[in-house]
């Protein structure tokens, strides 16, 4: 167990630090989300676009869509640097990669996620009624977004159509997770605390299902 | 990977009595549904649409708990005729829940007054449709046997889940679409007649896919055979 955690440190902190050499992935993300918030807001009008759910979930589908850029060049990076085979012939290696990446990967789309809303609050000169609410959601919302993602471009980490499959299998399974981080969030926007709370602790409950789930078949899925 | 050819016996003698009795018991649902079934007090004859929609819809629940539990077999063992039955069973519970969709969205249109709307078990059957898809998808572009195997299953553990969820979406959350019909608390809340006949489309449902299962398999096992030859020759 002690030795799992170690790996799985390991691995978050090797991730971590070629970020911060390297940070192509993060920056791609952030300007990727930025330019989708961005455009979203423009195809519907900023009137739609400030709505108190409709600003939510046009930044989950944004962070959610720069969650797959960062994650899909994290492994580009294991590729092209053979890494990966080697990360996987070390004992426990699979589960070890699995739960290093949504550690460093979390972590790298919290720093998304604040660029992002800034952007997004700028643009569309949004009020927050309940700034602690809406900081627990989005941390919440961030951190559970890597289990589901991670898990699909495992899958198919090796496969020529990754860029066509990776949406289309963690898009339905994120669905209940995007519709309870826009509830939580448009919630605080609102300065309902009560359903704000609720939609948060619904968010915990499913990020630890898929978190569970995917370290239970990610060594497989990987290897 | 090793593989053995289908079973003699399944493929020869039980797969034509399917087919036997797959045309028999559907005559007798079409004849039960059409002749025998009351027409529905509130919403006339268009209610007959029903006995499409629930058993393609108990079909595809059936078609893809099949998926999950052999996506569980190929893992456990990677014996290749788990894979086999997987997408056998997939590409059927896909075609039935369109099936399902298609028959809801005739009889959504006369009596909710439009061909679809934003409802739970509407929104729900659709998700799971489309994941499923993917995992159609995810198969067609993988090439290597058990590599494909592999992330099929994968999937194929993970969507399951739609299926309670699909099936549970009317008590769970407010709905328009009726409530379960048979298996719901405190038992069927149907006419006899129309019970029975539901019965007997779920049954002739059941027979055609059990039909098409042995089929399918027989076919991908065939498949199997074939990749494995080429790469051993």
């Amino acid at each position: 167990m002690v030795s799992g955690l170690r790996r799985i440190g390991l691995i978050a902190g090797r991730e971590l630090r070629a970020d911060a050499r390297h940070p192509d992935g993060a920056v791609a993300a952030m300007t990727f989300m930025a330019a989708l918030v961005l455009l979203e807001s423009l195809i519907v009008g900023p009137q739609v676009a400030r709505d108190t759910l409709v600003a939510p979930a046009l930044y989950w589908i944004a962070l959610l869509f720069a969650a797959i850029v960062v994650t899909t060049r994290s492994f580009d990076r294991e590729l092209e640097d053979d890494a990966l085979d080697g990360v996987l012939a070390m004992p426990g290696g699979a589960d070890a990669l699995y739960g290093g990446k949504l550690v460093s990967l979390a972590a790298t789309l919290g720093l998304v996620a604040v660029v992002g809303g800034v952007v997004e609050m700028a643009l569309l000169d949004l009020a927050v009624a309940l700034p602690g609410h809406l900081a627990l959601a989005v941390v919440i919302g961030t951190a559970a977004l890597p289990a589901v993602v991670v898990l699909d471009v495992a899958l198919t980490v090796r496969l020529r159509a990754r860029a066509v499959l990776v949406p289309i299998l963690a898009l339905p399974v994120l669905l209940p997770q995007l519709v309870a981080a826009t509830n939580a969030v448009a919630a605080a926007l609102a300065g309902d605390a009560v359903a704000s709370l609720a939609w948060s602790g619904l968010l915990v409950a499913i990020a630890l299902v898929y978190a569970t789930l995917g370290l239970t078949i990610a060594g497989t899925a990987i290897e | 990977m090793t593989t053995t050819a289908f079973p003699h016996v399944l493929s020869v003698r039980i797969r034509p009595l399917l087919g036997l009795a797959s045309v028999a018991t559907a005559l007798i649902a079409t004849a039960m549904a059409l002749i025998w079934a009351p027409p529905d007090a509130v919403q006339g004859q268009v209610q007959r649409v029903m006995y499409v929609h629930v058993p393609s819809a108990w079909t595809a629940y059936l078609a893809f708990i099949v998926v999950f539990l052999a996506s569980v077999g190929w893992l456990w063992t990677k014996r290749p005729a788990f894979d086999a039955i997987a997408v056998a069973s997939a590409e059927i519970g896909v075609l039935f829940t369109a099936l399902a969709l298609v028959a809801g969205s005739i009889w959504a249109k006369p009596t909710w007054g439009v061909w679809w709307t934003w409802e739970p078990r509407l929104i729900t059957t659709a998700v799971m449709f489309v994941m499923y898809v993917g995992y159609l998808l995810l198969r067609s572009l993988s090439s290597d046997l058990e590599g494909r195997a592999t992330r099929a299953a994968v999937i194929g553990i993970v969507a399951v889940v739609n299926v309670p969820i699909v099936h549970l979406s009317v008590t769970w959350m407010d709905a328009l679409h009726q409530l379960p019909s048979v298996l719901r608390p405190g038992g069927p809340a149907l006419d006899d007649r129309m019970l029975a006949t539901l019965i007997a489309g779920v049954v002739a449902f059941t027979v055609l896919y059990a039909w098409l299962m042995v089929a399918r398999t027989a076919l991908e096992r065939a498949r199997q055979e074939r990749v494995l030859r080429a790469r051993d020759a």
